[in-house]
């Protein structure tokens, strides 16, 4: 424990904070945490170096020698991981305001409406939802329509959860700031959204490892991703080829997922 | 007390809800609509009652064919199930090792992809001739008689591209690639990119290659939608019998160097099915030989822009030919 000179100023709850230390100081106190957060790269890494060693020792023939070579699967993996993001900064940009304007009482009436357009969005198959939207007269085929075919799917569980954590936040500690006189959007960003955080972050990590996941459907309107590799090794009926795809992309997902949790613990409030 | 009953009873009820649906389930997924009659215009009695799994491919045209195989075997008082596979390798890696029966396979498909010969061979009776004797002597697959119609890939454009850009024949892309790169875009499906009787090898054959920026690649049926819209690729990949062609205003380039193989469909099957068998002649051969380029373009327009089911088609192929009453 580290002890630190004892500032007369500080409030005894900071005190306390100081010798609890940084995060990461913290962290290395527990082996069994340790694991949780290096297990998941291992177990991923580990896996890719196997299906590497794997495929450059099997004997490829004509059509997997086209389709399994460095650059096309870089550029399939570079694509996935593009179009991954940037649908989840649109799904987050969009459902964390959304989710907070929601849990407001003036919204009230509008609320089911828009949980229900959510839970469609979930609903309805993702693979009818990006051939409907490839359309010639929506939005056509493209990166642009993959991006908004998953933002529509995966935004649920963000809209929900930032409404849950919202709601979560104890009243009593909204009571006690209002009547410290902080106005109404002052107790809504600087105390129910940083409590929510946890529960936000929870949400976004499961609408991650769905667009991850669900991405792949991309490759069938010439969005590229990891859905090209996969989609190859079906119509070609090669096995190499199709474990090659399903394995980076399981693997990609994991990992995403992992650096999710790294930031809910970077931006988890300290004394939470 | 109360609270732990009623937690059982819903979970309980869930659970049984859960298996019934399950029990229940259609094993297919497809909804056959149509039933055979007894009684039909070929001598097939040895098939009553036999057990039969019918393959098919992943589009249109197979799935009728599949469904006119399932009609006439059913008609002869056999027991059949259609399985939908996603294509060619699947379904032919399916009739091998036994999961399916027999399929319609098309002879240059035969030839070049599944006996992997490098070169085609002209002529249609001559590329029959050639793939089923080799396909009998070294994987003991039969190949019953060829039909008429020739499936074969092309490549299409709208007629308003084909008059802004002058194209008509297979050798214009040389010159509309060199010319009006912009231009030379094309939709292609995962497969033909991979085929070596599809991209690679036309690429070769005619001496050009489009870079891979121009290759826009989408799901199989889609191709046709986007080829007409000539916004986001002007040629396409499609298949030579297909009823979009003619309904979407399409035109296909000419094959002038006779690069694509001669596809003519064959009902094919293990050796010992036939010999067990030998009535399956007897039933498809005469159907195989009453569908020409004309009939299954049509056959299959009605499915795709006409929203016929193929179940539905197949009968009434079957029926206003007289192979079934």
């Amino acid at each position: 424990m580290t002890v630190t000179a004892t500032d007369p100023g500080l409030h005894p709850a900071e005190l306390e904070l100081e010798r609890e230390g940084s995060a990461l100081r913290r962290l290395a106190r527990d082996p069994a945490k340790v694991w949780g957060y290096v297990g998941i790269p291992l177990i991923v890494i580990v896996s890719w170096i196997a299906l590497y060693i794997w495929v450059t020792g099997l004997e490829l023939d004509l059509i997997e020698a086209r389709i399994l070579t460095g650059e096309m699967i870089r550029e399939a993996f570079v694509q996935h991981i593009r179009l991954s993001l940037i649908a989840t900064v649109f799904i987050v940009a969009i459902a964390v305001p959304l989710g907070m304007l929601l849990t407001r009482p003036y919204a009230k009436p509008v609320t089911p409406i828009f949980i229900g357009l959510a839970n469609i969005g979930q609903a309805i198959p993702s693979i009818g939802v990006i051939f409907f939207l490839a359309l010639p007269f929506l939005l056509g085929i493209g990166a642009q329509t993959a991006i908004v075919a998953i933002i529509i799917y995966c935004i649920l569980p963000v809209l929900r959860n930032t409404m849950v954590g919202i709601d979560q936040v104890d009243s009593a500690l909204i009571e006690s700031a209002r009547g410290m006189g902080m106005t109404k959007a002052a107790v809504l960003l600087q105390i129910e959204l940083p409590l929510a955080v946890p529960v936000v972050l929870a949400g976004v990590r499961t609408a991650l490892i769905l667009a991850v996941g669900t991405m792949t459907l991309a490759t069938f309107i010439n969005a590229g991703g990891l859905g090209d590799i996969i989609n190859q090794g079906i119509v070609q009926n090669r096995d190499s080829i199709l474990i090659t795809g399903a394995v980076l992309t399981a693997g990609l997902a994991l990992l995403i997922d992992w650096l999710a949790s790294i930031a809910e613990e970077i931006f988890r409030p300290k004394g939470l | 007390m109360t609270m732990d009953r009623r937690w059982w009873r819903a979970a309980g009820l869930l659970a049984t809800t859960a298996l019934v649906l399950a029990a229940c389930g259609d094993d297919d997924g497809d909804g056959d609509t149509t039933d055979s009659e007894d009684g039909g215009a070929a001598d097939v009695a040895g098939l009553e009652g036999a057990d039969f799994v019918v393959g098919s491919k992943d589009f249109t045209e197979q799935l009728i064919v599949g469904e006119i195989a399932r009609i006439a075997l059913e008609n002869a008082g056999a027991n059949v199930t259609v399985e939908n596979l996603a294509g060619t390798d699947v379904v032919r890696a399916a009739l091998e090792g036994g999961d399916v029966d027999m399929y319609w396979e098309y002879t240059g498909t035969g030839w070049l992809n599944i006996l992997v010969q490098d070169t085609p061979i002209p002529g249609a009776q001559e590329q029959y001739d050639a793939v089923a004797e080799m396909d009998l002597e070294e994987n003991g697959i039969r190949w019953l008689d060829p039909g008429s119609f020739n499936n074969t890939y092309a490549v299409a454009a709208h007629q308003s591209k084909i008059d802004e850009l002058g194209l008509s024949t297979l050798s214009d892309l040389q010159g509309l690639l060199a010319d009006n790169p912009d231009e030379a875009t094309f939709c292609v499906a995962a497969e033909f990119t991979g085929r070596p009787d599809g991209l690679p090898g036309m690429e070769a054959h005619y001496d050009i290659e489009f870079p891979s920026d121009n290759l826009v690649t989408l799901d199989e049926g889609l191709i046709y939608s986007v080829v007409a819209e000539a916004e986001d690729c002007t040629l396409g990949e499609v298949f030579a019998t297909d009823g979009r062609i003619a309904s979407l205003d399409l035109v296909v380039l000419e094959d002038d160097q006779q690069f694509f193989p001669v596809y003519n469909l064959a009902m094919t099957m293990r050796e010992e099915t036939y010999e067990e068998y030998p009535e399956l002649a007897d039933l498809f051969n005469p159907i195989n030989a009453a569908l020409d380029d004309e009939t299954m373009s049509d056959l299959n327009a009605r499915v795709d822009e006409g929203g016929e089911f193929e179940d539905e088609v197949a009968e009434d192929f079957l029926r206003s030919n007289g192979f079934i009453d």
